[in-house]
């Protein structure tokens, strides 16, 4: 069972009586998880696990131990505590130690459904087994994946503050491939409510996008215009709002730093029609109603017309650099300033193109100009004057995030939707929008479906 | 801990109380393992697994498990002279997994009762009853003999022994040489240990106790050049190891800090790589990754057979391939081994009671087998488990997983030396850099830490923003020499991701330097 608030304050209170250090914070979170899992158009793996968590952390004489555990009676919490403080009185001083926060007010997120954490174990057999029964009606191989969690977590300060919140996310991922090998369709969607979870929508696209890329050509890589999907843009950059680090910025090593010490802010680094920001209480993408160390979390923008507006600050950061810590971000949202345009007038408007449905094994190559590298999968095509006109054989790129959003490089942007990175499994959210790009840097053919 | 300690602790708390002796010993320790000593007391695990099975032969399955598991980890990280954190965590649970009409369930908690077993197993029977209306193909296992057996990793120092300000000054000490260079700007340390406490009993009779050590040094040495906005970094060449807190005192890992720093230094000023093909020579603590992304998971069986599709991938090595494919040039071998020391997959048992065991994978060059598990066997050639699966916590249901994969050295006394000497353009490179590869392990990319140029047999200046492309098949056949035996070094990943929900493998890759002929390398700096 999820810790209710009265359960969670009570632990935390308990935990910060055994606190003798000067200052503490005590994190409690409880979880209910479960899964479902099919390949082959046959049920794997399926199962569910319980776990609460107490993790504290304390200062004595700015000194900082932590200790964590999932034994919660009290001896073991008494030991917790024992062992966090032992840790800190042999550690050197925190040289950068905040103090904890007092009592802070909270603005609260609604991004908690019960039927998401209470999730029927015969409904979702049902609606894999529909989603199975579609894959073999459409003659392809299916593989996926059902998710759903429920968190309640907490955290309480010594110097009197006191936030607890619940959460929940349902995902569902599909991959359709055709019984050759030849081709392959994917499709994840997720949301906090599992009512809002579209199934069918996960199934069809897959099926859909496996039977289109049938019998690919193989194009010469190189650089070409091309048009990103929503899961495109999440695989590449879903965490792009949570690099903003002002920190490391400022220490000259991150795509926000300049010569001299200097940083990028107030500069035009994206095209003028690109604006990323955080939100807490986007209806859609609800965050968490508390950013780091406990921050009642706000709207930040970071960038507002491709202009970078704000770096983030913890809060050592922001005290040495005469600075507010950032409230955020918590979620994570790219949007154009201008009216959205549909995938199908990004793909109407080509005159020649490469239409890309997901990236896979993207990893960081060199961190100065963000530059990544990956693989598309599972669903790639060749536009041209205006339409779809084959599906081609995937490529590896080597593309830097910063010339991705680059003026001049920037030509369409779409309606945000709710999408997780694939990498992540559904577990994170975003809302993004499809792009269409002047220059993609594809550097080798890949011959996997 | 000694066992005569722990046995003192252990009787002590039963029979008076956690009080009364922890102001006998110090605080730090005692505490802690006073509360772990009252939880072992408290908990029966042979009792626990008798609830589990029997609750689930009389629900009707034909297979169950139940794994009741500890892990305690630890983790120091610091930057420059200071100490970032310090922290210790304690994580205790179990899992039941049940095969009901040919149908898995799975269910987990962290409360360690007898009342909870009954529970978590008929959830776990539940889960697989609701999903087995709908099952189309039902797994079957291959058997496995009963097991009683106790085993413990190779280690020679339990970390969890060694006083946390020790290994603060170690980390402070190893930052302090890292700086040593002018122009080093920041460096990150770090180390952390893993101690898990296994137990695994099953419907085939086996009951498997487990103590498995695992240690994960590493630092990062960063030179900014703030005139012209450039960065560099260099990471430890030393990676994590199955081994205990000896791995810390033999390494030279302050040497090898101080040299990171005269290097992260050095690669500011070295010449951007010219783009082409080139000669690769790489060392073994590069070499450890490719092996396990072009070579480990391709010949997970689980991906031939699209269990993966939907996360990892599948693999080109389809089924029929077996004993057909020249997947490398003839003189390599890789050899799986879950017995090797030292090593990070290396264990006694997997979680469904299967032996560790030694196989090739691929013989002179001969792709001839696979990684298998007791519901994968059976469509496998040899139709036995090679002893692959694992869970990475008693709240994750087990699943196939990489053991240790490693290139053999050749016979004779190849070195690095001898390997360069047959190069007349080249790169030697050391250490694992950015790494990406496809969903089938054909087309892949890896960069590395240094970068040397090598011409006419010998080695030369340092280059950089170095990467090389190749496909697996092709990049294993251009393979033309093996270092010696001397030459052979283990590397590995502590955190390597699979499966959905995703799960952690730490697992090891040995392999002697090796030379690889005329693979195409890029330039990443170039746009």
């Amino acid at each position: 069972m999820l810790l209710s608030e009265q359960e969670a304050r009570a632990l935390t209170e308990k935990v910060l009586g055994y606190v003798k250090a000067n200052d503490a914070v005590v994190n409690v979170g409880s979880e209910k998880y479960s899964h479902l899992r099919f390949a082959a158009n046959a049920f794997t793996t399926s199962g569910a696990r319980e776990n609460t968590t107490v993790g504290v952390t304390v200062w004595i004489d700015k000194k900082r131990g932590s200790s964590s555990t999932n034994e919660i009676d009290d001896d073991s919490l008494r030991a917790a505590v024992a062992q966090a403080q032992d840790l800190a009185r042999i550690s050197p001083v925190d040289r950068e130690y905040m103090p904890s926060l007092g009592p802070q007010v909270y603005k609260p997120v609604n991004g908690y459904a019960e039927a998401t954490s209470n999730i029927s174990l015969h409904d979702r057999a049902r609606a894999i087994n529909d989603v199975i029964a579609n894959c073999e009606k459409a003659g392809v191989i299916g593989a996926g994946f059902h998710q759903a969690r429920g968190s309640a977590g907490a955290s309480a300060t010594k110097n009197g503050n006191f936030s607890y919140e619940r959460s929940s996310l349902v995902s569902l991922s599909t991959t359709a491939r055709t019984p050759d090998g030849g081709s392959s369709g994917y499709f994840l969607r997720n949301h906090f409510d599992v009512a809002k979870l579209d199934v069918k929508r996960v199934s069809r696209e897959a099926i859909r996008k496996a039977l289109e890329s049938r019998r690919p050509r193989t194009l010469e890589p190189g650089v070409y215009p091309a048009i990103l999907e929503p899961q495109a843009v999440a695989d590449l950059l879903s965490f792009f709002a949570f690099s903003f680090d002002a920190r490391s910025a400022d220490e000259g090593r991150s795509p926000f730093s300049l010569p001299g010490g200097k940083t990028k802010v107030g500069q035009q680094i994206f095209d003028e029609r690109i604006n990323i920001y955080s939100d807490p209480w986007n209806a859609e993408l609800p965050g968490s109603q508390a950013a780091q160390a406990g921050i009642p979390a706000q709207r930040i923008q970071l960038v507002r017309n491709g202009v970078l507006e704000n770096l983030t600050y913890s809060r050592f950061w922001a005290k040495q650099k005469d600075k507010q810590p950032t409230p955020g971000p918590v979620n994570s949202i790219i949007e154009s300033s201008l009216s959205p345009v549909s995938l199908e007038d990004m793909i109407k408007a080509t005159d020649r193109g490469i239409l890309i449905g997901r990236f896979w094994y993207i990893r960081g190559v060199d961190p100065r100009i963000a530059l990544q590298t990956g693989l598309t999968r599972d669903g790639i095509w060749y536009v041209e004057k205006g339409k779809i006109q084959y599906p081609v054989t995937n490529f590896r790129f080597n593309q830097s995030l910063m010339q991705l959003l680059a003026p001049g490089n920037v030509e369409m942007i779409g309606v945000p939707e709710r999408v997780g990175s694939a990498e992540g499994q559904g577990g994170s959210s975003s809302l993004l929008p499809a792009l269409k790009v002047k220059e993609f840097h594809f550097t080798s053919a890949s011959e996997a479906v | 801990m000694s066992t005569s300690r722990r046995d003192f602790i252990k009787t002590a708390s039963v029979a008076a109380g956690t009080v009364a002796i922890s102001s006998a010993l110090p605080s730090w320790i005692s505490d802690v393992e006073m509360a772990e000593a009252a939880v072992a007391a408290a908990v029966d695990k042979n009792a626990l697994a008798d609830i589990a099975l029997s609750t689930a032969r009389k629900l009707g399955v034909t297979y169950a498990d139940i794994r009741i598991n500890r892990y305690r980890t630890e983790s120091i990280s610091t930057r420059e002279k200071q100490v970032q954190n310090v922290s210790r965590s304690q994580n205790f649970g179990f899992g039941v997994r049940v095969l009901f009409k040919g149908t898995w369930g799975f269910a987990s908690s962290r409360e360690v009762t007898p009342e909870e077993v009954r529970r978590i197993t008929r959830q776990a029977v539940d889960i697989a009853r609701a999903n087995s209306v709908y099952q189309r193909k039902r797994i079957t296992m291959v058997p496995a003999p009963k097991v009683a057996a106790t085993w413990k990793s190779g280690f020679e120092k339990d970390p969890f022994e060694v006083a946390i300000d020790d290994k603060i000054q170690f980390l402070l000490n190893l930052n302090e040489r890292a700086l040593k260079t002018n122009g080093v700007s920041f460096v990150n340390s770090s180390m952390g240990f893993v101690n898990e406490q296994k137990f695994y009993a099953s419907t085939d009779g086996s009951r498997i106790d487990q103590y498995i050590i695992r240690a994960n040094p590493n630092f990062n040495v960063t030179a900014v050049n703030r005139a012209n906005g450039d960065f560099q970094s260099r990471n430890s060449l030393g990676g994590p190891q199955g081994l205990g807190y000896e791995y810390m005192e033999k390494y030279p890992w302050m040497a090898e800090a101080e040299r990171a720093g005269e290097e992260a230094v050095a690669k500011l000023k070295a010449k951007p790589i010219e783009p082409g093909k080139y000669d690769l020579v790489l060392h073994p603590s590069h070499l450890w990754l490719t092996i396990h992304e072009s070579v480990g998971h391709p010949t997970e069986l689980d991906r031939s057979l699209w269990w993966e599709a939907d996360y990892a991938g599948t693999s080109f090595l389809t089924r029929d391939k077996i004993g057909k494919l020249q997947f490398a040039s003839k003189m390599v071998n890789f050899v799986a081994d879950r017995t090797q020391p030292g090593a990070l997959a290396t264990v006694g048992y997997d979680d469904e009671g299967v032996p560790g065991q030694r196989w090739h994978l691929v013989k002179n060059g001969l792709f001839v087998d696979w990684q298998t598990t007791r519901d994968l066997a059976l469509m496998s050639p040899r139709k036995k488990s090679y002893g692959c699966l694992h869970a990475d916590s008693w709240g994750s249901i087990s699943f196939p997983r990489m053991p240790n994969v490693s290139l053999q050295p050749s016979a004779g006394n190849t070195t690095m030396d001898d390997l360069v000497a047959g190069v007349e353009k080249g790169i030697l490179i050391y250490g694992d850099g950015s790494y990406s590869i496809d969903q089938q392990r054909y087309n892949f990319q890896f960069g590395g830490q240094t970068f040397w140029e090598i011409k006419n047999g010998k080695v030369g200046g340092m280059v950089r923003d170095v990467a090389y492309q190749s496909r697996t098949t092709d990049f294993w056949n251009s393979c033309d020499g093996l270092g010696g035996q001397a030459s052979y070094e283990i590397g590995g990943s502590f955190n390597d991701g699979k499966g959905e929900p995703g799960q952690s493998n730490a697992v090891s890759h040995g392999c002697p330097v090796a030379r690889f002929r005329q693979v195409n390398v890029l330039n990443t700096a170039a746009k």
